[in-house]
């Protein structure tokens, strides 16, 4: 037995480390008992593991576990397209292309059947379909027999398939998250421990939780790669990060939103402050390899069914970007297969042909034609799609312009929000999913320095509460009414955000430097989405206009949307410090939060 | 919906409404975690009263604190309850509530009414009626000084109080002469000793002494019962026989549960303090879990959230409650098999007792006495060994078997967690009668 006096001691020596007040938002001092108490709800779950020695080990699995059950139950639910022939929806899509990808040549990948779902992604998501069907046909190869499997909706494959969209987002999403949340953390000198209470709050976006995992599509890969790319930047790594970034493009053409931050951030950095022109070479080079490492599996697989001479389909129409080169060229020259090939993903990625915009989006051109205000479908595509270039332009113009003039790592989250708003709202063929393109980096900014307090805070949270309420007829179609719910209110209570809370509006909030008129536009936002819904659910629409909550939906998404593009300019413009070089602001702190309307 | 016909009617809103009656009724649990949090400060006063408690500890509030939220949300009630579907937040609710009743002296009567109510709805809980039984007769019939002087107000007070209980509850069987048919229903001692998972008690070591025995029978000369090698694999709910074993009788069993629960009855008789009395409620528990006939493998939580109020007593509670926590939940695992479900029962499991574990082991107070046994290692090794364990019973032995020997991974499941929970018992003990 062991003596009396050591058993009573705890076996683990605990280091009380003091507590570091902080003051980036977390913490507020109750102004009656002068205690610290958490400022919202989300910190309060990790408020007993702050100022301890709970180690980063213990805590970063539990945050990963949390989620991940959070997108694991969501996966229960319904995915698109479930049980609605003919077309079904995005999970057969996905599922079709790992169906083509693992039984046809690669040279038929981009030909094979366009009618039925034909592949429109650039290649790395073609490479990752043939991995992931590759491994279900290890299990059922029933899952992705060719033509047989059309339409399948057999519940082992969805557990399946579901499964795959999480595997991919911890591979790639998820590591990419924490270690930006780290580098965030670094450049805003920002302690652990807040770091892991905003990477939560990242991780936990409803809008990218209920598209990727409710919904079904693989955004997360897409989006791991930005994060990548983005920690890469902030991390001083720029020839990782164009390797990263061509991965995202690789994966989703979606991440040409970012293109031009990314583009104006390097040319600065090779620029300002001073000229480095072997930087500015490494990136070309490194960037051009990468591009051509994209392409080289389905050049390679090229050379071997050219070599094996296996023909193109037989229904095959020559993608018309072939006849647009200067020169003819000859069927028989050694080339011709490879351009081929080369012109009909690059056609098939980007679909000139399709119209403005699709089904209902919350941006300036849907928003615009189906309110009535101005009928765009008077114009001609070519001059709507000019129109749409030159606005796009515009937009994207001022925050390029700032980040290739200041191009300072801390900027970027910004750079790159601001870009993806100004695309958004602007840009052409533009779908409602494309919304998780702002709406990362804008979120990020919780991981910079001041990122809890109420200003940054309130905007991150109203940007993607209201960019969850414009998917929401997408998600009311399949079937995902009530994860929806969950996620957007759970969201909300986290960050003590309207509709659950009003705290971060309320005047007593510490450093709260939220303008009027901001408290009054987001409050009138909030209001009006909680009476869409209820007219929403209680109302049916007037049966001449049945899309009429849909166009409310998308005309209140699209003010607030550019409202949130508005703010990242600004907010840009103010950290960035152009304005002090300009001489228009005396003092870094003259208008703290001020909008520019 | 309503419809009795309707068997296996699943649409949305019924699933809906019926998940949703899981919610509400689960407030009752909340409301009594959180009685249970207040009553548990404010007596700090009144505790001191007591001669048991002289290691009261310094902030009980964390404590109960924490012992509430892991109630709240413990593994076991979202597996059974909004898994599974069974209203035990509500029963168990019922029960706490009953449980924080009885720490009060005014709270006494209405305590035991509402533990018969709770025997109304569930009748599993009459395993934990000898503990009621004893400690109502105590402190309640019988006088604090002496036991001879018997109160008879109060006597008579409880008895009517059950008895309108019992009257309301099966009143309307009685007049439509329903009750022979209820009793069977209630007691159904036709089915076999061990239910189709085995739930991890003495039994199921039991059957699995003997499963081993029958390789070995011909090398040790035993007599084996052909006809019973089979029975047991089968997995159907049915009479169990053993093949070399003698079979056990459910008098048997009856008696070695009674037996089991005794000692911890006196004991409280003697010293019934409120502690002493959730201490006892938890050994009835585990006496009928371990011993009972035919015993769901639900039925762990009749241990576990007792068990939950005590473990924050001081480490040596702590060290009794760790291999509960583990081999407790992950005998629930079986009730869950499909892929679905498989990642959110155990992330969730483990996420719980990850960070359970770790909150309970900072808020566990060190303990007055030394400790004596030397669980500690051995459970770190027990709750190490089940993260192969859940492997291979939920993927390697399908990718290497297929689905042969279905049986394989329940029988090892349950042979595993009986180990945990007899250990956890035997901890325990000590834990209670050196105290």
């Amino acid at each position: 037995m062991p003596s009396t006096s050591s058993s009573h001691r705890p076996r683990k020596k605990r280091k009380q480390e003091p507590t570091t007040s902080s003051s980036n938002g977390t913490v507020s001092l109750d102004p009656a008992s002068r205690k610290e108490k958490p400022a919202f709800p989300l910190v309060a779950f990790f408020w007993p593991a702050r100022g301890t020695s709970t180690s980063q080990w213990v805590l970063l699995p539990c945050i990963l576990m949390t989620v991940g059950l959070f997108r694991w139950c969501t996966g229960i639910w319904p995915y698109s397209g479930f049980h609605k022939p003919p077309m079904h929806g995005d999970f057969e899509a996905q599922r079709h292309w790992m169906e083509v990808t693992t039984n046809l040549p690669i040279t038929h990948w981009y030909f094979h059947d366009l009618q039925w779902w034909g592949l429109d992604y650039p290649p790395l998501t073609a490479y990752h379909s043939w991995l992931l069907g590759r491994i279900g046909a290890l299990i059922n190869p029933d899952w992705f027999a060719l033509y047989l499997s059309h339409g399948l909706d057999d519940m082992d494959l969805k557990v399946f398939m579901r499964a795959s969209v999480m595997v991919s987002e911890y591979f790639i999403y998820i590591p990419a998250a924490v270690i930006c949340a780290r580098h965030m953390a670094k450049t805003h000198h920002i302690n652990s421990w807040e770091s892991s209470v905003a990477l939560t709050a990242i991780l936990m976006q409803p809008t990218t939780i209920l598209i990727d995992h409710g919904h079904f599509q693989y955004n997360t890969v897409m989006l791991g790669f930005v994060l990548a790319s983005l920690s890469s930047m902030l991390a001083g790594r720029r020839l990782w990060s164009c390797v990263f970034f061509v991965g995202a493009l690789g994966f989703k053409q979606m991440a040409l939103f970012y293109a031009p931050a990314v583009a104006a951030y390097l040319a600065g950095a090779c620029i300002f402050p001073r000229i480095v022109v072997f930087r500015f070479f490494g990136i070309a080079i490194v960037t051009l390899a990468s591009f051509a490492l994209l392409y080289l599996p389905l050049l390679l697989g090229t050379l071997r069914d050219t070599y094996r001479s296996i023909p193109l389909p037989a229904d095959v129409i020559l993608p018309p970007l072939l006849s647009t080169f200067p020169f003819e060229l000859s069927e028989k020259a050694w080339y011709y297969p490879y351009l081929v090939q080369l012109a009909q993903s690059i056609h098939r990625i980007f679909p000139f042909a399709r119209g403005l915009f699709e089904d209902k989006v919350a941006n300036i051109w849907c928003a615009v034609h189906s309110s009535g205000l101005h009928k765009l479908n008077q114009y001609s595509s070519t001059s709507l799609s000019r129109a749409a270039l030159g606005l796009t332009l515009i937009s994207i113009t001022p925050p390029c312009a700032i980040i290739f003039l200041k191009p300072k790592k801390r900027l970027t989250p910004l750079a790159f929000a601001t870009t993806a708003w100004g695309f958004f709202m602007c840009s052409y063929q533009v779908h409602e999913k494309n919304v998780l393109l702002p709406l990362l980096p804008m979120t990020l900014l919780l991981a910079s320095e001041g990122g809890m307090k109420a200003v940054i805070r309130a905007w991150v949270g109203y940007a993607n509460l209201l960019g969850c309420w414009t998917i929401f007829p997408l998600l009311a179609r399949d079937e995902l009414r009530m994860p929806y719910f969950v996620f957007t209110l759970l969201w909300s209570y986290l960050m003590g955000l309207p509709p659950c809370s009003l705290s971060a509006y309320s005047s007593t909030a510490e450093g709260s430097g939220l303008h009027w008129t901001t408290k009054i536009v987001h409050l009138a936002t909030y209001a009006a989405v909680l009476a869409w819904h209820c007219v929403e659910f209680f109302v049916p629409p007037p049966s001449n206009k049945p899309d009429l909550w849909v166009v409310a939906n998308v005309c209140i998404g699209a003010a607030g949307f550019g409202m949130c593009y508005l703010w990242c300019l600004w907010t840009f413009l103010d950290e960035s410090g152009l304005l002090i070089d300009l001489g228009l602001v005396e003092s870094p702190k003259a208008e703290p939060g001020k909008k520019k309307q | 919906m309503l419809q009795i016909q309707h068997l296996g009617y699943d649409s949305w809103r019924t699933i809906y409404f019926q998940r949703a009656t899981v919610l509400l009724s689960e407030s009752v649990l909340i409301y009594a975690l959180y009685m249970y949090e207040n009553v548990s400060n404010d007596a700090r006063l009144q505790l001191t009263f007591y001669s048991f408690v002289q290691s009261s500890p310094p902030s009980s509030k964390k404590q109960s604190h924490a012992a509430a939220v892991s109630i709240l949300l413990s593994p076991g009630l979202l597996i059974i309850d909004h898994i599974h579907f069974q209203y035990n937040g509500f029963l168990y609710g019922i029960l706490i509530l009953s449980i924080v009743l009885a720490r009060q002296e005014s709270g006494l009567l209405a305590s035991g009414v509402l533990f018969a109510a709770l025997l109304c709805f569930k009748h599993i809980y009459l395993y934990l009626a000898p503990a009621y039984f004893v400690y109502l007769l105590r402190v309640y019939c019988l006088g604090p000084r002496s036991i001879f002087d018997i109160r008879i107000l109060n006597c008579v007070r409880l008895a009517a109080g059950i008895g309108i209980v019992a009257a309301l509850a099966f009143g309307p069987f009685v007049y439509y002469e329903q009750i022979p048919q209820l009793m069977s229903r209630l007691f159904p001692f036709s089915r076999g000793l061990c239910h189709a998972y085995w739930a991890p008690n003495v039994w199921a070591m039991y059957s699995f002494t003997d499963r081993v025995l029958i390789l070995f029978a011909p090398y040790l000369k035993l007599p084996v019962d052909t006809e019973a090698v089979n029975s047991v694999t089968r997995g159907l709910v049915g009479d169990t026989s053993f093949a070399v074993l003698p079979n056990i009788s459910p008098r048997m069993t009856f008696i070695l549960t009674l037996s089991a629960q005794t000692p911890a009855l006196i004991k409280l008789f003697l010293s019934p303090t409120w502690h002493t009395f959730i201490s006892t409620l938890t050994l009835c528990g585990y006496a009928s879990f371990l011993f009972g006939w035919h015993v769901h493998e639900k039925a762990i939580l009749l241990v576990i959230i007792p068990f939950s109020l005590l473990a924050l007593k001081d480490r040596r509670y702590l060290g009794a409650f760790r291999p509960l926590a583990v081999a407790g939940h992950v005998s629930l695992f079986p009730l869950l098999f499909t892929a679905m479900e498989f990642p959110v029962k155990v992330v969730y499991t483990i996420l719980w007792l990850i960070v359970m574990l770790m909150v309970f082991d900072r808020v566990a107070p060190a303990s007055e006495k030394a400790r004596v046994f030397l669980l500690d290692r051995f459970s770190l090794l027990y709750i190490a060994v089940a993260i192969p364990l859940i492997a291979y019973c939920s993927l390697i032995h399908q990718l290497v078997f297929g689905a042969k020997y279905e049986f394989l991974p329940l029988m090892f499941i349950s042979s595993y967690s009986a180990l945990g929970v007899v250990g956890s018992w035997v901890g325990f003990l000590v834990v209670f009668f050196t105290s």
